[in-house]
């Protein structure tokens, strides 16, 4: 490992400060000039800047989980694009056979030049509103191959030295269902590339390129020194967890997770998938690219130290998911609705992570947000789509509560104001709310779950709803209990997590996301506490007896002491 | 004898300023009295007068920033506070916008919401997006709320319904019933304070409202009487989030326009130095002990948001950290703000990098030369050792120090982990600080499409003069101007502001076919700004009604604000310009929609301080004389310079190395630089272009 010092560091630290602001103003300009809520109000996004080889040196404050695909996207795009690219170029990519995650989601990288060289990319993913395919939102769980899933588009040059491609622009305008929107945000990318060459190449201008590759270079090397010297004080040895997705939604199977983290004398991770489901019939493999990228980000959230959210954290972790499994899909398998997968693959490392530093990690979540599609016509016969995600929440922590109302910790969305929502499409929300009694029962309670409902006011509307954790519920630590599971309902019906059907005026959809788990013996949290959950209507008074023992007044939330006390005694008995 | 005051209570010092007719100006400062901050403000302006000899009846008004709104909040001591929602959205306030301020950290918590859920209640009715009544009010259970809050012991109330921007009938009525069930609630509709879409932020902003309401009615009225007791009737003016100045009653029954009041002040002031100085648009850059601040002033009026989230002093620049504050949807100076101060800490983390704040050491203990506890160093610990600052004492003779404890700070800490020598890490902490604080005006400047190499930077603040050639430079801003009285700036600027009310209706509806509503609500709100202004005394040639239009691309949620223009033609022509310039591209082609019409009534006065008149006192522009070392650059040895008392440049150009003492900030002029005066008691220092 690099123990080389920092050359000189003042101005190490000067370049790290520059560079991080670059990349936030990258992510500022997206934000500003895109077209669509669901990159401009969802934030579902990222942006980075990556050296020449395509090792990211600086990540904006956006979806973590998109950004350690980058290599391997970035490996494809330089296959095919390498020593090719003029000033003012840039590549776009979605194919997840060639790096990318899923058909939604289009990869720019835009390469910065600095004395006739690559000196770094600017690379900007964008969830689009659509790509096409069989239905709008192009994410469906149900496909059963990549071709019903939208347009591919391999490593293609999209702008030619700051002209779009007319080519490209007429086939992608005619290939997508909101060609204004899904033209307009790849706009909003390269506008924001621009921003962060421009940036880049008034630091070439102090610093000269090959002072500037140096500083890459040093950023990419202390962020590793710091990673492995945390690392190093983990206990040694190999620590096993699994998980589950509750099916693909084609088939009745559980989909297994399972994984082996093995922390290594030199301040490295093995991270082994062995174990793990074939892959499966609907979209929801995961490619490998999405797999390494959420197993780092879960190391990430573990270590405490303030390290640089660069790429030298990944050289510290190695990934492998065995060919043709869940994790690690071979074409032509669906891929649309691998998020999930993303969430879960998160939950299970989490859950070998709490055995390595349980000081750290928090019981199980949501399990990954809830996404809710409809598509249909206004009456005046123009179209609309909705993708909504809906948040959930964290599970206890080892000495607070969980957080409700929250991202999961792979991501940084927000959400779709209702106001915003039922302005521009033809629904009217009829609740976002907390759920009662949803949060885990523990010493640290769970988070509660978020509801959240809609009714159709278009003649009808395709309806298609991603949903997890209906089976296994988010799973507690520490004695803790599991958190509430998730639900969908139709006019009050009960629907499957993970569906595709029609929605007719009038009818209301109503989804339930799950509570986290609940951390340490439910028997050991503050009374007072529980009392409080109860005077709040976070719990009720019979969930306060019987999964905490405390006796509570329902309706003024007083504590009754001694009958707690003498029920705590009656149940430790 | 007309005489003006304005005030701005800070953490550790209440700044007065007292300007007379003619231009002659008068500073206190006394010590802030956190208990009832009336308390400092009455004895700051009692000492004031007393210089002048002035008796009370002379002062015919008082500008005041108030930090009151802001530390209610802060310290979570506001009222006990309900929320009447519509059914099924009792939980929008605790919801929020679901993001985090930071990435990785798995132990951050969210900030508890101002109304716990057991005091949110829910109500039948809606009004759909169109604005008309999907379900009527049940008014029987708007009764039983104002019964439960009463019960309860709640003794504030706000109100937010889903759609009111769009009509607000329920929220009207619901309002007037608790009022008549409940008189003791204070009572505030979101659509009283601004009716916008988006229903956290509008929720949110009303329960600021009815949070901090008691408080700041107490503040004011204790206020009151204590001026009354010094025989002041004048009217107290409070300064508002937007650089404007708002009456008694406004603030009493708005108070969330004015949690911003305090930075408010120095960005005012800017505004209105501009002209006299022939330079329009600046860059406000203001260092304090804890943070700096920047702000843009454009065609002499600050740069605002409509929206802006409020938290605890330290935050960052980045438009990405959010969730970590309480959301406010009203208009505010757009201010970015770092954790880069007097008293910022440095230190060398385990990864080898130097990293400087956002850890403070504050003003107590403050940094290591005040020899109170504090032996970490700091910005100011930085500045002693390269001898930028006066090493016997600060703050005009009253703050003694010790450069020796600075010296042994950043060895410790800082020098002999990196394997520098003290002058060199102290170089480091500087030039750290100063990156931090160029990205706080990278954040107002750039993320707007603005080129901070067209704007003069106008330095503030304590701490401001100290570093802003090189921040300029860092930018390739090449006019600095320091201001006059730059270390109390704040309470000088609120003397030049304006009285200034703002209001909204939103329109949301294609710009095409606009214009018939839009004229409907300009002569709707023109109505309501010349009525709040008549109410404060400005009338006829005083009021001037500010008209601007929110825009966007159809499908957009964001938008820009843009001056009003006759017809929807030029409206658009306008928008794509801003547009353009923001960012780079506009799409001639795509429909836009008109989102608001907003309107700033301005009611100007004859009186506000006139910075090109202004003459300051000499005893605030005496400071030492002699010479003493200063390190300016890394890795050269340091350079005899001048000391100068500020009034020097009164004889003529100033040629760097120098350094202009006062009482209340020192101005740095580097080799190379010449500071000569810049008009309206301002230091002008021109840099070379650079290539930045």
């Amino acid at each position: 490992m690099p123990e080389a010092p920092i050359p000189d560091p003042i101005t190490f630290a000067v370049v790290k400060n520059a560079m991080d602001s670059i990349v936030d103003e990258v992510a500022y300009t997206v934000i500003r000039t895109a077209r669509s809520e669901i990159v401009k109000d969802v934030m579902d996004y990222s942006a980075a800047i990556c050296d020449a080889k395509g090792e990211m040196v600086a990540q904006a404050k956006t979806i973590a989980q998109h950004l350690g695909a980058i290599p391997e996207a970035m490996a494809a795009v330089q296959a095919r694009w390498g020593g090719r690219l003029q000033p003012g170029d840039a590549v776009i990519m979605n194919d997840p056979y060639s790096g990318g995650m899923h058909l939604p989601d289009i990869f720019m990288f835009f390469p910065v030049f600095a004395e006739g060289e690559v000196l770094a990319w600017v690379v900007v993913i964008c969830h689009h509103t659509d790509v096409g395919g069989r239905v709008p939102g192009s994410n469906a769980a149900d496909s059963t191959e990549i071709f019903q899933e939208g347009l591919r588009i391999p490593p293609l040059r999209l702008y030619r030295e700051g002209e779009m491609d007319e080519a490209l622009e007429a086939l992608i305008g005619l290939n997508v269902r909101v060609p204004d929107r899904v033209l307009g945000d790849l706009r909003a990318q390269y506008a924001a590339c621009g921003v962060g060459a421009r940036e880049i190449a008034s630091l070439v201008r102090r610093y000269g390129a090959a002072g500037l590759r140096g500083h890459f270079v040093a950023l990419l090397d202390y962020a590793e020194r710091m990673a492995r010297a945390e690392i190093k004080t983990w206990p040694r040895g190999t620590y096993r967890f699994t998980d589950h997705i509750d099916s693909d939604g084609l088939s009745e199977e559980a989909v297994r997770l399972s994984v082996a983290v093995t922390v290594r004398d030199d301040g490295t991770l093995r991270v082994d998938w062995e174990g793990s489901s074939p892959q499966v019939r609907a979209a929801i493999n995961s490619t490998l690219s999405f797999t390494k990228s959420n197993s780092f980000l879960s190391v990430r959230c573990a270590l405490r130290g303030d390290i640089p959210n660069n790429a030298g954290v990944f050289r510290c972790v190695e990934v492998t998911a065995p060919e043709g499994s869940v994790l690690n899909p071979v074409s032509p398998a669906p891929v649309a609705a691998r998020a999930l997968t993303g969430y879960r693959v998160m939950d299970t490392m989490f859950g070998a992570l709490a055995q390595i530093v349980p000081e750290v990690i928090p019981a199980a979540g949501e399990g990954g947000n809830t996404v809710v599609v409809l598509g249909g016509r206004h009456p005046d016969n123009r179209p609309f789509i909705i993708v909504d995600m809906i948040s959930g929440c964290w599970g206890g922590r080892p000495d607070k509560d969980g957080v409700e109302a929250i991202t999961n910790p792979s991501q940084n969305l927000s959400n779709t104001p209702v106001e915003v929502l039922e302005r521009q499409h033809p629904v009217r929300v009829e609740e976002y709310a907390l759920v009662a009694d949803s949060g885990g029962p523990g010493r640290f309670r769970g988070g509660m779950g978020l509801a959240r409902s809609y009714r159709l006011l278009a003649e009808e509307a395709v309806m298609q709803l991603r949903a997890d954790r209906v089976r296994f519920g988010p799973y507690g630590l520490d004695g803790g209990q599991q958190g509430g599971r998730a639900g969908n309902w139709l006019d009050g019906a009960p629907v499957p997590g993970k569906v595709t059907g029609t929605m007719r005026r009038g009818q209301l959809l109503r989804h339930h996301q799950a509570g986290g788990g609940g951390h340490g013996d439910p028997r050991a949290r503050d009374p007072e506490a529980v009392a409080r959950d109860v005077w709040n209507g976070k719990v009720s008074a019979e969930a306060a007896r019987r999964d905490y023992a405390v006796v509570v007044d329902g309706r003024t939330g007083i504590l009754d002491r001694a009958e707690t006390a003498r029920l705590r005694e009656r149940e430790r008995a | 004898m007309r005489a003006r005051i304005g005030v701005d209570v800070g953490g550790t010092f209440t700044d007065v300023v007292l300007s007379l007719p003619g231009g002659r100006v008068l500073v206190n400062k006394t010590s802030t009295t956190p208990r009832d901050p009336g308390e400092g403000v009455a004895a700051g302006i009692a000492a004031v007068l007393r210089e002048a000899g002035l008796e009370g009846a002379a002062v015919e008004e008082v500008v005041h920033g108030t930090t009151v709104a802001s530390n209610t909040i802060l310290q979570k001591v506001g009222a006990r506070t309900g929320l009447l929602t519509t059914r099924g959205f009792r939980d929008v306030l605790e919801i929020g916008r679901i993001r985090t301020p930071g990435m990785f950290d798995l132990s951050w918590s969210k900030p508890e919401p101002l109304v716990p859920r057991r005091w949110r209640r829910e109500a039948s009715e809606r009004i759909g997006a169109d604005g008309a009544v999907v379900e009527p009010l049940d008014e029987g259970e708007v009764r039983e709320a104002a019964a439960f809050f009463l019960e309860e012991g709640v003794e504030a109330v706000a109100i937010c319904f889903i759609n009111s921007y769009s009509n607000e009938a329920h929220e009207r009525r619901a309002a007037a019933i608790l009022r008549e069930a409940a008189p003791s609630l204070l009572v505030t509709a979101s659509c009283e304070v601004l009716p916008e879409i988006k229903e956290y932020e509008r929720t949110s902003t009303a329960v600021v409202n009815a949070y901090i309401l008691p408080a700041m009615r107490g503040y004011l009225s204790r206020l009151e009487a204590r001026l009354r007791e010094l025989g002041l009737s004048a009217p107290v003016q409070v300064m508002a989030s937007n650089g404007g100045m708002v009456g008694l009653e406004a603030a009493r029954d708005r108070p969330v326009f004015a949690v911003g009041s305090g930075p408010a002040g120095g960005v005012a002031g800017a505004a209105r130095l501009g002209p006299p100085l022939g330079a329009a648009d600046l860059i406000v850059f203001d260092m304090g002990g804890t943070t700096a601040k920047a702000a843009i002033v454009e065609d002499g009026l600050p740069s605002l948001v409509t929206e802006y989230e409020f938290r605890d002093g330290i935050s960052t620049p980045s438009r990405f950290t959010k969730g970590a504050g309480y959301m406010l949807k009203v208009p505010a100076v757009d201010i970015a703000e770092v954790g880069s101060g007097g008293g910022s800490i440095a230190r060398v983390d385990a990864g080898g990098l130097l990293v400087v704040g956002p850890e403070s050491a504050g003003g107590d203990p403050g940094p290591a030369c005040y020899g109170r506890g504090n032996d970490r160093p700091t910005v100011t610990d930085a500045n002693m050792v390269l001898g930028f600052l006066n090493p016997r004492s600060l703050a005009g003779g009253s703050l003694p120090v010790d450069p020796e404890l600075s010296q042994r700070a950043v060895m410790r800490h800082v020098a002999a982990p990196l394997g520098l020598s003290a002058e060199e890490a102290a170089q480091g902490i500087r030039q750290v600080a100063n990156v931090n604080m160029a990205r706080a005006i990278r954040a107002v400047t750039v993320e707007r499409g603005k080129d901070p190499r067209d704007l003069a930077l106008l330095a503030i603040g304590g701490g401001g003069p100290l570093h802003a050639v090189e921040v300029a430079r860092l930018l390739g801003i090449r006019r600095v101007l320091v201001a006059p009285a730059a270390g109390v700036f704040s309470a000088a600027g609120m003397l030049a502001a304006e009285a200034a009310h703002e209001f909204v209706e939103p329109l949301l509806r294609p710009l095409d076919d606009a214009w018939p509503s839009l004229e409907a609500a300009r002569a709707r709100l023109a109505t309501a700004g010349r009525t709040a202004l008549r109410a404060e005394g400005y009338a006829g040639e005083g009021v001037e009604l500010r008209f601007a239009a929110d825009l966007r691309y159809l499908g957009q949620s964001g938008g820009l604000t843009v001056p009003l223009e006759e017809g929807e033609a030029a409206l658009r022509v306008a928008f794509e310009r801003l547009y353009r310039e923001t960012f780079g591209y506009a799409a001639e082609e795509e429909p836009v929609e008109l989102v608001n019409l907003r309107l700033s009534a301005i009611g100007r006065g004859t009186a506000r301080l006139d910075f090109g008149a202004l003459s300051l006192d000499a005893q605030a522009l005496a400071g030492e004389a002699g010479t003493r070392p200063v390190h300016f650059t890394r890795g050269a040895p340091a350079v005899p310079t001048r000391l100068l008392p500020r009034a020097a440049l009164e004889e003529g150009a100033v040629e760097g190395p120098a350094i202009l003492e006062s009482y209340d900030t020192t101005v740095v002029i580097p080799p190379g630089c010449t500071a000569r005066p810049g008009g309206a008691g301002c230091v002008l220092i021109e840099l070379e272009p650079t290539d930045a």
